[in-house]
């Protein structure tokens, strides 16, 4: 309950500039029901005069159907304008909520996205804001009309008949208590259907996307077999809870319909006695359907917002996330590309230890190769480098400087960096390859590509450099992805350097045709480079030879291999059979 | 959308009374005012007796309509879910029958939306129309009739007013739909800038993109919001044009019926019946409005779920085959001038290929990213059909036996390793069903997995997560290896299959490779020369064309290219 105070008080703090819409269209949602309830009233009135044949007032009826039209038009405008004024807070309001929630996905530590399946981020974003705006425009459209009829015609009622009243008040609670007692049992029927059809769903994943293996190994007959099996369940709970749900509606009805005949029974006596006339008890039934009728769409929308809630909560969840360690503001002056790691602590969580006390003193210019086993902490030391992690204990130094104080914009532009893992954007080659220099020309780019060997593949695609790319590369290869982002680099041209695996994917021949353009660009520049292609990393200057998060021998290749350990072996290794 | 209706067919009884039973509780709605009118007219002047008789028949109205509509609810979940849960299960089986150009040409995650929400969808539309879609049209132009039972001359009032509403309804529908999926592809774009960020959140941090991304999302943001507010703007007619049509009409309604009245022509309840009829009117449509859109998402998924019906397994076994191979053959696989082309591709992947591996030998295939390895052994397997030339297996064409069989007898270890949910023991069992303890320890031996496996909690049933995301990329390659040793096949194929092990590791497992007891067949797919050169005969593969072929001795010799790939491997250092 507190939970929804605070996502309420959240909702309110960012509707909050829609205020004067908001009065506006409560305005008009009790002018249409005010428009609504006398409607009844009115043609009740006109009933009342058209009694027997020859005993038609048409002086009165006129000007009462007059007065109808007018009512009519006046309530037709007003719901218009009020759907209106809806739609476009509702649709604002979702607007703002994503920008905010984009926003803050920028201002998240890099931690937060490695360790939150996109899938779900993603769909807090899109899918749990679209589930809030349809709540949020139904909960405007029926529950500010929905509760104003309800009020409205218990007033207007009243007034005209209290006994009547009483037994309609009396009779339509039963129609909540039934829906409630119906959604209470079937809830817990749709979270199992939920919860099947979570699993389902990950089995059709999973047997899909890993068809390749399903096949090579005839799999298929047990994969059918297994989600047959699934299927099934889930076909025995969606019918029950399909059609327990279901009964709400034809329940409630049937608690109306009640009503509808306490009225007609009351009123028709209270016609008998003279307390009623013939048109009032028109108005009367009339009456007791519309008010009954909010009840069924109220408890309608009341699951309806519930869900939109909780889909809201998850939205806030996400926007009120901690935000990253607030920037340093110093820049760098002269930069000569000193690095240096001082008792550098880090690991991803507290019980796992992985960096401890690494201390490290790069020069200018220097080349620093890392290699080691999977896991050994080779692009740990890249996410602390690059502030993607911020360390736990201890510093690194760039250029004297704790690159905490460093704004990050600074730090990482002073970096050119190629991750194994190629990502492109989708977008046309060329925006690609401008990423880091939105300036560069056109041939500039071409220049760099040719280094590269990226520009053959590119000039055969079928628009060239403006060839657009699909998400995560599209048709590309890994190797030509992988040409690419080297390239992205190369056109950067940055003061220093991080290459981890870059060349993984691209084979040795054109790996060696390339290097050229490495050794171009890694040319008086400190540079970091982790490879587990020993080939590539043989001229460097130091190589860390790194095990378990700890550095176990450094030097370079000669020394190295002179002191026959770990390296010695891992070298002679790729030459064995 | 014939496809996705056939399956209604299992339900037909449902399909027929549950529309019926509703229609028939919309019928007793109907006689709702008459029996109003009656009280009105009859009752107001013979007393109370009458009064509560009629009272009872409301009662009885109401209960037998709960009857009706809870037997018909039941009837359409049953057939909703039924018909729904039928189509998933051969949708499932028919996904499962695709090749691997099917899986390509259609791609896995929207095979998914379709296999889960497109499906949902459709029942959920089922469901809905079989409840709903006759109620509302019969409620409506039952209203009508009913008023022309009572006063014809007042009825045509109904006659003017429904054509009127029907043109308001599905004008608004009509220009709305596309619109909506103008929306729907707005929102799609915005969903793509989003996952963007995410898995490409280093890029962007690391070129300093963040502000630039955030502006590209406001701006697709704001083209979203002016694309649903003008949807908004025009459905939102529907409701007040309704209500002001519906209202006009009672009053005109009114107005007939007082100088049918001061005529003598019919009563004061008549009036009020009439009244009433035309107020129900009103009430239908708005549901019927609501209905509409969601039988209109129904439409566009079951045409989406059609759509992956109508696609046919590219490589169907021939009506002729002998599941029979002549393993005593010399020749385990054979290439005779074979070209392979992907279907939306203008250029031959692989051209004019000939070869001849004999049973027992290692062949080793090289070359560079796109050369073509990986569409060589998919051939083999029959994953794709040659497009050119012949591929015989131990002396038979590669078609002339059954999928099944034909993979029965390869085991294959594909590029990515993928596993599956569930403990390691299952996964490996999958290249066995009925693996012995013994058996499973052996494969782990021989692929190198043992060592980790013991490290884990409850070793062989240490469960893996969906994708094996609890592994490291080594660990599930060695673990794919396992799966396939236990398959005992006369044909083992690795492609590329070691990548991610660090080599002291990776020349552990050739070297137990080489000593397997049953000595298959093997293909070795790799860019590294060092997993190669011990091959009885190595391929080598350059933009798709077999360059040169033979011992890695033969190849120094007379192969430029597979001296470059040697170099640039080993730097020219003396092995």
């Amino acid at each position: 309950m507190n939970m929804k105070k605070q996502t309420l008080k959240r909702l309110f703090s960012i509707i909050g500039k829609y205020k004067p819409m908001l009065i506006l269209t409560i305005v008009l949602a009790l002018v249409f029901v005010v428009v609504s309830l006398n409607i009844p009233i009115l043609v009740g009135d006109a009933v009342d005069v058209i009694i027997d044949k020859g005993k038609v007032n048409f002086d009165l009826l006129i000007p009462i159907l007059v007065k109808i039209v007018i009512v009519v038009l006046l309530g037709g405008i007003s719901q218009w304008v009020m759907s209106i004024i809806n739609n476009y807070i509702t649709y604002n309001t979702v607007r703002d909520i994503r920008k905010i929630a984009f926003n803050k996905l920028n201002k998240l530590p890099v931690k937060y996205i490695d360790s939150n399946p996109h899938g779900s981020i993603v769909s807090r974003i899109i899918t749990d804001v679209d589930t809030f705006a349809d709540g949020l425009l139904m909960g405007f459209t029926q529950v500010f009309t929905g509760i104003a009829t309800i009020v409205g015609t218990l007033i207007f009622m009243l007034l005209m008949s209290p006994a009547t009243t009483v037994a309609v008040i009396v009779l339509t609670p039963l129609s909540l208590f039934a829906a409630k007692f119906i959604s209470g049992k079937t809830y817990a029927l749709f979270k199992k259907q939920s919860e099947i059809r979570a699993d389902q769903t990950s089995i059709t994943e999973e047997m899909i996307t890993n068809e390749k293996t399903v096949k090579a190994f005839n799999y298929e007959d047990k994969a059918i077999e297994d989600f047959v099996k699934i299927n099934n369940d889930l076909s025995k709970v969606s019918l029950k809870a399909i059609f327990f749900s279901s009964l709400t509606n034809p329940v409630t009805r049937f608690v109306n319909s009640m009503v509808y005949m306490a009225v007609a029974l009351i009123g028709s006596l209270s016609v008998l006695n003279g307390v009623l006339s013939v048109g009032m008890l028109v108005s009367f039934l009339s009456y007791a359907n519309q008010y009954t009728k909010p009840f069924n769409e109220i408890s309608g929308v009341i699951t309806e917002l519930q869900n939109a809630i909780a889909c809201l909560n998850r939205v806030f969840d996400l926007i009120y996330e901690d935000e990253y360690a607030p920037d340093g503001d110093e820049r760098f002056e002269n930069n000569n590309g000193t690095v240096e790691f001082k008792n550098v602590y880090f690991s991803y969580s507290p019980d796992k230890p992985l960096i401890e006390d690494f201390s490290l003193k790069v020069n200018p210019g220097e080349t620093i190769a890392i290699v080691g086993p999977t896991g050994c902490g080779k692009t740990t030391l890249i996410n602390i480098l690059m502030r993607f992690y911020d360390v736990n204990k201890g510093e690194i130094l760039i250029n004297s400087k704790n690159i905490k104080d460093i704004s990050r914009h600074e730090l990482r532009s002073t970096f050119g960096m190629v991750l194994q893992e190629t990502w492109l954007k989708s977008a046309t080659i060329l925006e690609n390859l401008k990423m880091g220099v939105p300036n560069a020309t056109e041939e500039e780019v071409i220049e760099a590509a040719k280094l590269t060997r990226a520009h053959s593949f590119i000039k055969r695609l079928p628009d060239g450099y403006n060839t657009v790319i699909g998400e995560s590369g599209g048709s590309l290869s890994e190797g030509q992805k992988q040409l690419l982002c080297i390239t992205r680099v190369m056109v950067m041209n940055p003061q220093m350097l991080i290459l981890d695996e870059a060349t993984s994917s691209i084979d040795t021949r054109t790996e060696l045709k390339i290097s050229k353009a490495f050794d171009l660009l890694m040319k008086n520049k400190t540079s970091f480079v982790v490879a587990h292609r020993l080939s590539t990393i043989k001229d460097a200057d130091r190589i860390l030879v790194m095990k378990d998060g700890n550095v176990i021998e450094i030097g370079n290749h000669n020394e190295l291999m002179s002191q026959k350990g770990f390296y010695y072996n891992l070298y002679k290794s790729q030459f064995e059979i | 959308m014939k496809k996705v209706l056939i399956y209604l067919k299992k339900y037909i009884k449902e399909t027929i009374f549950a529309p019926l039973l509703k229609m028939s509780e919309a019928l007793l709605e109907l006689f709702v005012p008459i029996v109003i009118a009656n009280i009105v007219d009859v009752g107001i002047s013979s007393g109370t007796d009458y009064i509560i008789k009629q009272c009872l028949i409301l009662l009885a109205l109401g209960a037998l309509g709960l009857l009706f509509s809870v037997s018909a609810q039941y009837m359409s979940a049953r057939a909703a879910v039924g018909m729904a849960t039928d189509l998933k299960a051969d949708l499932f089986r028919h996904i499962q029958s695709f090749s691997y150009a099917e899986h390509e040409k259609i791609g896995a995650s929207t095979l998914i939306t379709r296999m889960t929400s497109d499906i949902n969808q459709v029942q959920s539309g089922v469901n809905l129309t079989l409840r709903l879609f006759l109620r509302s049209p019969f409620i409506v132009f039952g209203s009508m009739i009913m008023a022309f039972t009572l006063d014809v001359k007042s009825a045509l009032v109904f006659v003017v007013c429904i054509p009127l509403l029907s043109v308001v309804v599905f004008s608004v529908m009509a220009v709305t739909i596309p619109k909506y999926k103008n929306v729907q592809e707005k929102l799609d774009s915005l969903l793509l800038t989003t996952r963007e960020n995410l898995s490409g959140v280093r890029v962007f941090r690391a070129f300093c993109k963040e502000q630039d991304e955030i502006e590209n999302f406001n701006e697709k943001n704001s083209v979203l919001n002016i694309a649903q507010r003008a949807v908004a703007k025009i459905s939102s007619l529907t409701n007040p044009l309704t209500f002001i049509i519906v209202n006009i009409s009672a009053v005109v309604l009114i107005w007939i019926g007082a100088i049918r009245v001061d005529s003598g022509d019919i009563s004061q309840g008549t009036v009020i019946a009439l009244y009433n009829y035309m107020a129900q009117i009103l009430v239908e449509l708005i549901k019927l409005a609501n209905l509409i859109v969601s039988i209109t998402k129904s439409i566009a998924s079951a045409g989406r779920i059609s759509k992956v019906f109508e696609v046919q397994d590219s490589t169907v076994d021939s009506e002729t085959v002998i599941d029979k191979f002549d393993f005593k053959s010399k020749i385990a696989v054979q290439f005779k001038d074979v070209s392979f082309k992907y279907p939306d591709s203008s250029e031959n992947s692989l051209q004019n290929i000939s070869f001849v591996a004999n049973t027992g030998e290692t062949i080793g295939i090289i070359g560079g990213t796109g050369s073509g390895k990986t569409t060589l052994v998919n051939l083999i397997s029959r994953f794709y059909d040659i497009t050119g030339g012949e591929l015989e297996i131990f002396g038979k064409p590669v078609t002339s036996v059954t999928e099944k069989f034909l993979r029965d007898n390869i085991a294959i270890v594909p590029q990515k390793a993928e596993l599956f949910k569930g403990s390691i023991r299952d996964n490996i069992k999958m290249g066995k069903m009925v693996a012995t303890e013994e058996e499973l320890n052996t494969a782990l031996k021989i692929s190198q997995a043992e060592e980790f496996v013991l490290k884990k909690d409850g070793e062989l049933d240490y469960q893996i997560e969906q994708y094996g995301k609890n592994l490291s990329g080594g660990q599930k390659q060695r673990l794919a290896i396992a799966r396939a040793i236990i398959k005992n096949a006369p044909i083992l194929i690795l492609d590329d299959s070691a990548s991610a092990l660090d080599l002291a590791t990776d020349a552990k497992l050739r070297k137990a490779l080489k000593e397997l007891p049953q000595n298959p067949t093997v293909f070795i797919v790799s860019q590294r020369v060092s997993a190669v050169m011990n091959s009885d005969k190595i391929l080598v593969l350059d933009d798709g064309e077999l360059v040169s072929s033979g011992t890695h001795d033969e190849l120094l010799k007379n192969s430029d290219v597979y001296k470059e790939i040697c170099n640039s491997q080993f730097g020219g250092e003396e092995q």
